[in-house]
C-alpha cells in the first residue's frame, strides 16, 4: 500500500481553491502554504503556453527530509505517508534543507491574520500548530482515517486530482499514470515522489 | 513505476534556483567554533600542540572546551524548541546533526573529566588520584574517545551540508575536507599567535609554521577544486559559484577567504618561516588572518547555497 495522488494539468484551471481548502480544512497559520499552486509558462512568443501547477509535500518513498531529521519526528507511515510528530520536533529545519521540492514551513512565532484578534476559527485550529516547529502536507490524514480523500482532492472543481494506491496496478491513480504518461518531478533525484503529475 | 522526465518543459527550468536563507551567520558560528576547538584538542592530545597552562590547565584543552561549548549553545539557541534539545540524540544512524550532537556531549563529557584531573594548584596535581588521571589505561581512553569525538565535531557540519540533495553546491565531500583543513589551519595558527608568550623552540615554531603552511596550502587547493567542481556540474552550482565569484558575494569570499584567509597568510607564513630566522611576529599576523578567513570561508559557502529548480 502506497498512498499517492495524480494531477491532470491539462483539467487543472489553477483556480488555487485546493490552495484554499487546504487552509481551511488544515487552520495553516499565515505564511504557513501547505499547498500552493504556481504558474508555469514555457514556450517563446506567439507560441508560449501557461500551465498551473498544484504543489505539496510529494510523499517521498525515498524522503531525504527524513533521513536527516535527528530526533526521528519526521517518519513515515506504513501507507507511504511522510508525516511530522510536533511533539518530536526540535525545530532544527534541517528538514527544510533537505526536501529539494521547498514543501516544508516553520512557525517561528505564533501568528494570526487579524493582529490583536484571534477569530473563533483560529483558536480552535491554531491548537494544532505549535510555533517553533516545522510542519507541512500529511494528506489530510485525520480525515483518511474517517475514510475521507484528502480535502484537496474532495473540492477540486475540475477533477484534475485523483488519489488512491499506487502499489495496486488497477487502482485508478495507476492506470491514469500508465495510459496518460504521469511523470515526478525532479526524478534524477531518487526521491521518488508519490505526487505524479499528467501533460498537460 | 519508472520514472518520466516533464515532458512540458523538457529540460528547462521554469523556476530560478532559489538561495537557501535558513541557514547564516549563527550557523557559520558554530561551524567555525566547533571546527577550531576540535582541531585545537587533537593538535594536542595527538601532536603534542600545547598552548601553555592557565589557572593551573591546560590551556588547549580548556579552549577546545569553550569552543566547543560556544558552538553547542548557538545550536541549541538556534532550535525553534531549544528545551527538546536532548531528542535530537535519537537518530545518528541516517542523522549527522543527530552524529554531530552526541560526538559534542562525549567530547564536553571527556576533555571536563580530563581537564579537572590534569588540573594543577599551587604545584601540585589535587586530583591526580583520579582513575583516569595521567597515563593511565582509562585516561588514555578518554583521550582516544574524545579525540574521535573532537574529529567528528570538526567534520560533521560539513558532512550536514554535503549530505544535502537538494543543494547542488554542497553535495560533495570536498566540504567536509574544507572544513577539516581549516580548522587544523586555524587551530595550529592560534599555537602560532600564543607562541609569542611561549617558550617555543624556534625548531617547533618552524615545524608549526611548516604545518600550517601545508594546511593552508591543502585549504586552498580544496577551494579550488571545490569551484572547478561547482562550475562543471549541476547548473545550479554552476549559479553558486558565479555568486562566489562574481556575485553579493564576492568580497567576502575572493576578497575576505581566498586571498586575505588563505592566499595572504600561506604568503606570510612563508616569508616568516624561512626567511632568514623563524619570524614569530609574521607567523602571528599570517595565523592572525586565517581565523576570520576560516570563518567568511563558511559564511559564504553556506550563503551560496541554492536549492535546484524542480519545475
Ligand atoms: S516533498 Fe519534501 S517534505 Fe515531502 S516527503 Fe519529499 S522531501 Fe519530504
Ligand atoms: S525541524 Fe523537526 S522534523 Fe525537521 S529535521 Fe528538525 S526535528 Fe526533524
Amino acid at each position: 500500500m502506497r498512498y499517492g495522488m495524480v494531477i491532470d494539468l491539462k483539467k487543472c484551471i489553477g483556480c488555487t481553491g485546493c490552495a484554499l481548502v487546504c487552509k481551511t480544512e488544515n487552520a495553516t497559520p499565515p505564511g504557513i502554504l501547505w499547498l500552493r499552486v504556481v504558474k508555469q509558462e514555457s514556450g517563446k512568443y506567439p507560441q508560449v503556453r501557461r500551465v498551473s501547477v498544484p504543489l505539496q509535500c510529494m510523499h517521498c518513498a525515498e524522503p531525504p527530509c527524513l533521513e536527516v531529521c535527528p530526533t526521528g519526528a519526521t517518519f513515515q507511515h506504513p501507507n507511504g505517508i511522510v508525516d511530522i510528530d510536533a511533539e518530536q520536533c526540535v525545530g532544527c529545519r534541517y528538514c527544510m534543507m533537505a526536501c529539494p521540492y521547498d514543501q516544508r514551513f516553520f512557525l517561528s512565532a505564533e501568528r494570526t491574520y487579524f493582529p490583536g484578534h484571534t477569530t473563533p476559527f483560529e483558536q480552535a485550529g491554531y491548537q494544532r500548530h505549535q510555533a517553533g516547529v516545522v510542519s507541512k502536507c500529511n494528506f489530510c490524514t485525520p480525515r483518511l482515517n474517517r475514510g475521507l480523500e484528502p480535502a484537496c482532492v474532495a473540492n477540486c472543481m475540475s477533477r484534475a486530482r485523483t488519489f488512491g494506491d499506487l502499489d495496486e496496478p488497477n487502482s485508478e491513480v495507476s492506470k491514469l499514470i500508465r495510459d496518460r504518461g504521469g511523470y515526478q518531478l525532479y526524478p534524477e533525484l531518487g526521491t521518488n515522489p508519490s505526487i505524479y503529475y499528467l501533460p498537460p | 513505476m519508472a520514472a518520466v522526465t516533464n515532458p512540458f518543459t523538457a529540460g528547462t527550468w521554469v523556476m530560478e534556483p532559489k538561495p537557501q536563507n535558513i541557514w547564516g551567520v549563527p550557523h557559520t558560528s558554530w561551524f567555525f567554533a566547533m571546527g577550531v576547538g576540535g582541531a585545537l584538542f587533537i593538535n594536542r592530545a595527538l601532536f603534542g600542540v600545547e598552548l601553555g597552562r592557565i589557572m593551573g590547565m591546560a590551556v588547549a584543552d580548556l579552549l577546545s572546551m569553550i569552543l566547543i561549548g560556544i558552538g553547542g549553545l548557538i545550536l541549541i539557541g538556534d532550535l525553534g524548541k531549544p528545551l527538546r534539545v536532548l531528542r535530537a540524540l535519537l537518530n545518528p544512524r541516517t542523522s549527522w546533526i543527530s552524529v554531530g550532537a552526541i560526538a559534542d556531549f562525549v567530547f564536553l563529557i571527556l576533555d571536563g573529566l580530563w581537564v579537572i584531573a590534569d588540573l594543577e594548584w599551587q604545584g601540585a596535581r589535587p586530583f591526580a588520584g583520579l582513575p583516569w588521571a595521567g597515563n593511565s589505561p582509562l585516561g588514555i581512553a578518554f583521550q582516544v574517545i574524545a579525540g574521535a569525538a573532537a574529529f567528528i565535531v570538526i567534520v560533521y557540519p560539513g558532512l550536514v551540508l554535503a549530505a544535502s540533495p537538494s543543494i547542488p553546491f554542497w553535495n560533495t565531500t570536498l566540504i567536509p575536507l574544507q572544513f577539516l583543513s581549516f580548522a587544523f589551519a586555524s587551530a595550529v595558527g592560534l599555537a602560532l599567535i600564543f607562541a609569542l608568550w611561549l617558550p617555543v623552540p624556534p625548531a617547533l615554531l618552524t615545524t608549526w609554521a611548516g604545518a600550517e603552511i601545508l594546511l593552508l596550502a591543502a585549504t586552498l587547493l580544496l577551494f579550488v577544486a571545490h569551484l572547478i567542481q561547482g562550475s562543471a556540474s549541476h547548473a545550479t552550482a554552476k549559479v553558486s559559484v558565479a555568486r562566489l565569484l562574481k556575485g553579493e558575494l564576492q568580497v567576502p569570499f575572493v576578497w575576505g577567504t581566498l586571498i586575505a584567509g588563505l592566499l595572504l597568510p600561506l604568503l606570510l607564513g612563508l616569508y616568516g618561516a624561512f626567511a632568514a630566522s623563524p619570524a614569530p611576529g609574521w607567523l602571528a599576523i599570517s595565523a592572525l588572518l586565517t581565523l576570520p578567513g576560516n570563518w567568511l570561508s563558511k559564511y559564504t559557502v553556506i550563503k551560496a547555497g541554492s536549492y535546484a529548480p524542480f519545475l
